[in-house]
């Protein structure tokens, strides 16, 4: 197939996180070699390394502009071919492109495809496209436009716009930007200070990474334009450790933004100074809580304190203080660029614009996906998801990272909002969305996530240290088959009392998990203390396997794979798993043809 | 200002805690983190109380909430009543030894349950000692790690510098969970050993050399200054007053 001829081609390698554990490196590095002025190309090329795509399950992705190709699990041994063929000749390979699973058809670009079909992006709009650790190519795209539209604008007009515009917090609580930003706005007591909260610490969630990773200009346009606003001198952004190239793709953002006067003294001719520092976090959880994130920059040991007066009055060193979330922060130029009604007109009702999701769990394109606000669950998993793995049924759905609820499949139409989410005993929180599969023991995963939280509470108030302990002590217990009568009712009564008295969020939210699955699954609760079963094969303890005859054909797969030997049989005959050699590792049941593993 | 609490008005300053504006009303609330030397902490939550504002309701604690507008504070609803025989029941679980937990766990006729108890524990991180330690100006313990780890020490669980062996902690600890051990004299506390100071009057050993020290640092008091017990110091000063009474008449 060959495609029209370009003189020049500009090859945007993923550099996401994702695919960089895949090899992209190796890839862009190959391609940069290969592509040298000197190797006698007609082809005028540039190569770049971008931003996380979004797309994790199908890298390291390659895109080749302007013929619009995007090409799938690229390895640094296909680079040569890429040059050859298309590169060169404008010719498309194959075997590179996206197979669409269930039509068997091959599409050419990722617009195309229903993964990104179904997507906005407003967050995430540079992300994929620039390449991050370029000044310039964040000024081509638009880059600090909104920045010098809102030195033209009063305070109060840039702080009236983020309130019209209908944006809330997207670290989890919703809480409206503008009307923060109008409350630090407000405040006689000076400094003030803006903060960025990267501390991104659900499990599974990367959507604040892979804006810090893949656009940090945009977090760091964000907060001068709030610093414009309420008249704040110095920002922080607060990032875990561990994303190591968050850091560096932000310290090299900073120092370009000050050698081009947007940071630091008479920014854009005005007299206006802010500056931006980088506080590294330790890596605790909680700190991802604003008040706790606060008092660890101050130094301090990383406890919440009782928010009865509002950081954007009393804040970092007890001065008026504006925190947002990466995510939020994201948002702010485009509002201010595109204007307020523009960016109300997406979402719902009150909850406006898009929100940044990381898909993870049984879902077939795991992945970073951003849509608009009210777009169902079903939606998301679905059509952009492609559904679930292997086939399997759809059992749950938990939002909103570890103190998030578990959402089953007859909530499946739910729209995705602040409102809508918290009815359903469950949040938005960050934006995590893992996806479960029937093969999930829904007891199970409330013990995985109290257990995290029990680690992970800082442990200064009662209820949160001492009540997520006595939940874990009773989910290990039921999940071992040592559960008793009255412990659901002791579960629901600790969960008040957490929601009710903790301290900060991570206490009050820290129950969803249980209570959801009590509300949604509370038969499989009952099958563990009272029949000393597990139905969906999870409980060790609790767990017996066994071969439908009528559904084995003897393949003999099982048997093969079985790490302990406990399956026998004859080829094309009917298996038998042995109890008595059965450790319940569940390789036989998850990896079935013919779905003839049953749990008792 | 007044705001209404159980029904009643009351006299307010503005921007005192609820839990001090009721102290002074004679309104009892309980407490364990709680200290008249230190404020409130926010950490036991015993404190919970119910908080009507513009017709909203919500649970707050006492000891952190400020009074700045016009409120109504019901300091013993059901739920209020629910919640804190729940957090008493979670520390008597943490700490059943503690005498004060057995006592608190009979008087708010909490229920025993099946949840497991741990002989061993007496200490219920209120943060008190921490604060003492800190007003006294030793910062000698701190709060480690976090979560179910969580626990007070000193750095490494090491005999710390700072730590002059006041006992401070161990004074102000709720249920006696800070071990202070005294034998001749010698005074053992956070894996560290002190001497311990004799009386120049009445020869009782009333203090560690290390605290004498810091004290009389802070007091820039002077090397010929006595070392005296807390009574024999009142002794001495009562004789210096009676002694300038003579002199004037």
């Amino acid at each position: 197939m060959k495609m029209e001829n370009h003189k020049f081609r500009k090859i945007l390698v993923c550099c996401g996180t994702g695919c960089l554990a895949n090899g992209s490196m190796d890839v862009f590095q190959a391609l940069k070699e290969n592509l040298d002025p000197d190797s006698g190309i007609e082809v005028e090329t540039y190569v770049k390394a971008t931003g996380c795509n979004g797309w994790c399950e199908q890298g390291p992705l390659v895109k080749i502009m302007p013929d619009d190709i995007t090409y799938c699990h690229v390895k640094a041994s296909d680079v040569k071919e890429v040059i050859e063929k298309t590169i060169k000749n404008g010719e498309l390979i194959k075997r590179l492109l996206y197979r669409d699973p269930q039509s068997k058809k091959r599409f050419k670009s990722h617009h195309e495809i229903d993964f990104y079909k179904k997507q906005h992006k407003i967050a995430l709009r540079h992300i994929g496209e620039i390449d991050p650790a370029s000044i310039s190519d964040y000024l081509s795209c638009g880059g600090y436009q909104a920045l010098q539209k809102a030195v033209g604008m009063q305070a109060a007009e840039i702080v009236s716009q983020i309130i019209d515009s209908g944006l809330r917090g997207r670290g989890g609580a919703g809480f409206p930007t503008g009307l923060k930003w109008q409350s630090c706005a407000r405040q006689e007591n000076s400094p003030k200070y803006v903060i960025c909260n990267g501390d991104e610490g659900d499990p599974g969630a990367f959507m604040d990474r892979s804006i810090m990773e893949g656009d940090p200009h945009t977090v760091i346009e964000g907060m001068i334009i709030c610093a414009l606003a309420i008249g704040a001198e110095k920002g922080f952004i607060y990032v875990r450790d561990e994303y190591a190239l968050a850091i560096q793709n932000l310290k090299q953002a900073l120092a370009d933004a000050r050698s081009f006067g947007y940071l630091g003294d008479d920014i854009m001719g005005r007299d206006f100074f802010f500056d931006i520092e980088i506080v590294r976090g330790g890596g605790a959880f909680v700190c991802g809580e604003e008040t706790a994130l606060i008092a660890s920059i101050e130094g301090n040991i990383g406890e919440p304190r009782d928010k009865y007066v509002f950081p954007t009055e009393k804040g970092l060193w007890g001065k008026p203080t504006v925190i947002n979330n990466v995510e939020t922060w994201a948002n702010i130029p485009v509002i201010i660029l595109e204007g307020a009604e523009n960016f109300a007109s997406i979402g719902t009702d009150h909850s406006k614009g898009t929100k940044v999701f990381s898909l993870v769990g049984k879902v077939m394109n795991t992945g970073l996906v951003e849509v608009p606000m009210g777009t169902t669950l079903r939606e998301i998993i679905y059509d952009i998801g492609g559904g679930i793995l292997k086939g399997r049924q759809f059992k749950a759905v938990q939002t909103g990272g570890p103190s998030g609820g578990c959402i089953p499949a007859e909530l499946l139409d739910l729209p995705v909002d602040f409102e809508s989410l918290a009815a359903a005993g469950s949040m938005m929180g960050s934006g995590g969305l893992i996806v479960m599969d029937d093969r999930t023991c829904m007891v199970e995963v409330a013990r995985y996530y109290l257990n995290f939280l029990a680690g992970e509470s800082c442990g200064k108030c009662v209820p949160c240290r001492e009540g997520i302990r006595r939940m874990l002590e009773i989910l290990t217990r039921i999940c071992e088959g040592q559960g008793k009568e009255g412990d659901l009712e002791l579960l629901e009564e600790l969960g008040e009392t957490l929601q009710i008295a903790s301290l900060c969020a991570l206490g009050k939210t820290a129950p969803n998990p249980v209570l959801s699955t009590i509300r949604y699954f509370r038969d499989e609760y009952l099958a563990h203390i009272r029949e000393h079963r597990c139905p969906a094969g999870v409980c060790r303890k609790l767990t017996e396997f066994y071969i439908d005859p009528e559904l084995c054909n003897g393949c003999g797969l099982c048997k093969k794979n079985c790490p302990v030997n406990a399956i026998s049989g004859e080829k094309k005959e009917p298996h038998v798993i042995s109890q008595e050699l059965c450790i319940r590792c569940g390789d036989c049941i998850n990896n079935c043809p013919f779905l003839a593993v049953k749990v008792k | 200002m007044q705001i209404i609490i159980d029904g009643k008005k009351i006299d307010a300053v503005y921007g005192d805690t609820i839990l001090e504006t009721c102290r002074k009303a004679d309104i009892y609330i309980p407490t364990l983190c709680y200290h008249e030397a230190f404020g409130g902490q926010g950490r036991c939550r015993l404190c919970m109380v119910e908080l009507e504002k513009e017709g909203q309701k919500k649970m707050v604690a006492a000891c952190t909430y400020p009074i700045t507008e016009k409120i109504e504070v019901r300091t013993s609803t059901p739920l209020i009543k629910k919640t804190r025989r729940n957090i008493i029941m979670l520390l008597y679980k943490r700490a059943p030894n503690s005498l004060l937990l057995q006592k608190l766990f009979r008087e708010y006729e909490c229920q025993d349950n099946s949840l497991k108890e741990d002989p061993a524990e007496r200490c219920i991180l209120c943060n008190l000692c921490v604060q003492a330690c800190q007003e006294i100006g030793s910062n000698a313990i701190s709060l480690i790690m976090r979560g179910t780890d969580k626990r007070v020490a000193s750095p490494y669980d090491e005999a710390s510098e700072a730590c002059t062996g006041c006992g401070a902690c161990a004074l102000i600890c709720p249920t006696a969970a800070i071990e202070m051990v005294e034998e001749g004299n010698k005074r053992s506390i956070w894996n560290k050993t002190f001497e311990l100071l004799a009386c120049e009057r009445c020869g009782k050993l009333y203090t560690t050399k290390e605290q004498w020290e810091f004290t009389a640092k802070k007091n820039n008091a002077c090397a010929s200054d006595r070392q005296l017990c807390e009574s024999c110091r009142k002794k001495a000063v009562a004789e210096k007053i009676k002694a300038y009474q003579a002199a004037e008449h």
